[in-house]
């Protein structure tokens, strides 16, 4: 169980690796398109060349487009180009701050040398695994941001309503039951109907962060609430109230200290819904939008039929990602479940 | 409850100022007068406190609205889906219950941690992949076997894995839930009562803790009604299946106020239409709840 949680806390480093050096692992920028190889499959990496001798530098042989009605590729295996490290290519600004143009890896860009693809290309010509990095990183820092918001909110309004009267008390618990008990994709489907369906990324994604927020608070307000009134009932908390410490002191540093925990946790696990909920609502076209990819736009793509036949695990693979970082969230999250006693 | 989902979506959708006609008043080719004229047509001219009100006034008598997508009423297209989301989720539902409460009767029975400890695998990978991915999965599996030809039409075997995929979060839910209960109902001074009286051990769990843990499994029941809600809009998108949740999408990317409120009324009706029932099941399963709902009456 504890080599369990450490993986994935290696797995979420992992991604936090790719969020902030997304744009340098990248081979290449999200929206350079290639018009000659749209809908080519990974390139092959390869040590040993057609004569059986081997490299010890990997080389990529010129996948050429063999049939484009039915996008069929061969590789060209005249002359093969070696892959680099920290090769130069498209512009980027390296943590937001400095403008870089190495990447981690690529092919050297000479005439005629082609582009490596670890998962092919879009019908756009699109590196596919530019595409992804940049897809993870987009909703998973629109995500948490989310559920940072809705985590605030309900702890704001948990607290309020676990101390004051009993009217304001069943007012927001009232409103909480009510948002717990439809259905949370419904509700957010319902508030993204009230704003323009085509919006600007940073725009839609502030969008996205208000719209969970306003949806999300609920579980975590009822949860910080329950916390207080129970704590509320201990002695050291009459204690403190017998020496004469003011209603707020005894809020903000005897009761909240001690429900932190339980509501640090309570946030940790709620970070999949947002995540899921950003993937559902990009998924069905009306989150984020074309050229900007999200896991969610990324999975779109799957929804094409022929794409999904020809190569349903490199289509699936922003889905395989996502089930990656839920499942580490969740084992962070720990496990809350009975176990038997013997 | 109904008051305060449909008054906060209603706001909601009022203040953010674009409606149907939102269009039509960008393009060049319809004069100011016909936007003016349909508005008073739909209503929209008047402040939005009159719109909620006339639109809850409706609802009193039956009456939706008029959706301005499809030129139709709002009931009608509801009724018309309806039936498809029903089974959809009746299927999933039914799948979910044959699958989770066996399997934690026999984690329970068998008691053996390698069973145990993969069943957690399977929980947690049921509860992780999102349902786009499995639902995605389930169309690839779907044209393989119909071949090109697919194209969303309403066939058993859609309708089978449809309910699998919708399954997928509740069977996770309900292990989880299903097991934990029994484990905790085994050891109940009842329970081992029954056993000492010499009872099989399969009488003691289905006969005696089986109805301890009956419960909380009957509320979990009620609650995936709404994940289940919540599914069918992504698996109805992507299989093609056409019920309330690909109907919604369609509303949400027209715009239509009228038909979206109309399915966020019609699935508040649905989640509390089936929570009450796991309240009712609840009461005819265990006196004591029963008998604490006539307390808090007097």
């Amino acid at each position: 169980m504890r080599a369990l949680t450490s993986i994935a806390w290696v797995i979420l480093a992992m991604f936090g690796i790719v969020i902030l050096f997304g744009d340098f692992i990248a081979p290449y920028d999200h929206t350079s398109q290639s018009r000659t190889d749209p809908s080519a499959p990974p390139s092959v990496i390869r040590f040993y060349d057609r004569d059986g001798e081997f490299h010890l530098r990997p080389f990529i042989y010129r996948q050429k487009l063999a049939d484009p009605l039915s996008r069929t590729y061969e590789e060209d295996m005249s002359t093969p180009f070696p892959l680099t490290a920290f090769t130069p290519g498209d512009p980027y600004s390296f943590l937001g701050i400095f403008s870089a143009q190495t990447h981690l890896f690529g092919v050297e860009a000479r005439d005629g040398a082609p582009r490596v693809y670890l998962l092919g290309t879009d019908e756009l010509g699109r590196d596919r695994f530019s595409r992804l990095l940049r897809g993870i990183r987009f909703s998973l820092i629109v995500c948490p941001i989310g559920a940072l918001l809705a985590w605030a909110i309900g702890i704001s309004l948990g607290l309020i309503s676990g101390s004051s009267g009993a009217r304001t008390d069943a007012v927001l618990m009232g409103v909480a039951d009510t948002m717990l008990a439809l259905p949370t994709l419904v509700l957010i489907l319902a508030a993204r109907a009230a704003f323009p369906l085509e919006l600007p990324p940073i725009r839609a994604a502030m969008l996205l962060v208000l719209i969970f927020a306003a949806v999300g608070w609920a579980e975590t307000a009822r949860l910080t609430r329950g916390l207080v009134r129970s704590i509320k009932q201990r002695e050291y908390i009459l204690a403190a109230r017998a020496i004469g410490l003011s209603e707020a002191r005894i809020m903000l540093r005897h009761i909240l200290p001690n429900a932190w925990p339980t509501i640090l946790r309570q946030g940790l696990v709620t970070l999949p819904t947002f995540l899921l909920a950003e993937v559902a609502l990009s998924f069905l076209g009306v989150g984020l939008q074309e050229p900007e990819p999200s896991l969610g736009t990324l999975l779109a793509a799957a929804a094409d039929v022929n794409q999904l036949q020809r190569d349903p695990l490199i289509v699936l693979a922003p889905g395989i990602v996502i089930t990656v970082f839920v499942l580490a969230i969740r084992i962070v999250g720990g496990p809350t479940e009975r176990k038997f006693s013997s | 409850m109904l008051f305060a989902v449909s008054a906060i979506t209603f706001g909601l959708l009022s203040a953010a100022g674009g409606d149907a006609l939102s269009a039509l008043r960008e393009n060049p080719q319809v004069s100011e007068e016909t936007v003016q004229r349909l508005s008073a047509v739909y209503g929209l001219d008047k402040p939005v406190t009159t719109r909620y009100f006339s639109w809850l006034g409706g609802i009193a008598r039956g009456n939706l609205g008029e959706s301005f997508l499809y030129k139709a009423p709002v009931l009608g297209l509801l009724l018309a889906r309806l039936g498809n989301t029903a089974i959809l989720s009746i299927v999933g539902l039914l799948i979910a219950l044959l699958i989770a409460i066996p399997s934690a009767y026999l984690i329970v029975r068998i008691r053996s941690r390698l069973l145990d400890g993969f069943a957690d695998v399977i929980v947690s990978l049921a509860a992780s992949i999102p349902r786009m991915v499995a639902a995605l999965v389930a169309l690839l599996f779907l044209i393989s076997i119909s071949g090109k030809t697919f194209a969303g039409d309403r066939s058993p075997v859609a309708l089978l894995l449809g309910g699998i995929v919708l399954a997928l979060p509740v069977i996770a839910v309900l292990l989880a839930q299903a097991k934990g209960e029994l484990v905790r109902a085994v050891d109940l001074a009842f329970v081992q009562f029954a056993r000492s009286k010499g009872l099989s051990e399969r009488a003691v769990i289905l006969r005696h803790a089986f109805r301890e843990a009956l419960n909380p499994i009957l509320t979990i029941g009620g609650l995936s009604i709404g994940t289940m809600v919540s599914g069918s809009v992504v698996v109805e998108t992507i299989l093609g299946w056409p019920g309330i949740g690909s109907l919604l999408v369609a509303a949400v990317k027209g715009r239509d106020v009228s038909l979206v409120m109309g399915i966020v009324v019609a699935t508040s009706v649905v989640v509390w239409l089936a929570n009450t029932l796991a309240e009712i099941l609840q009461m005819i399963n265990d006196p004591r709840v029963r008998s604490a709902e006539a307390n808090t009456d007097l």
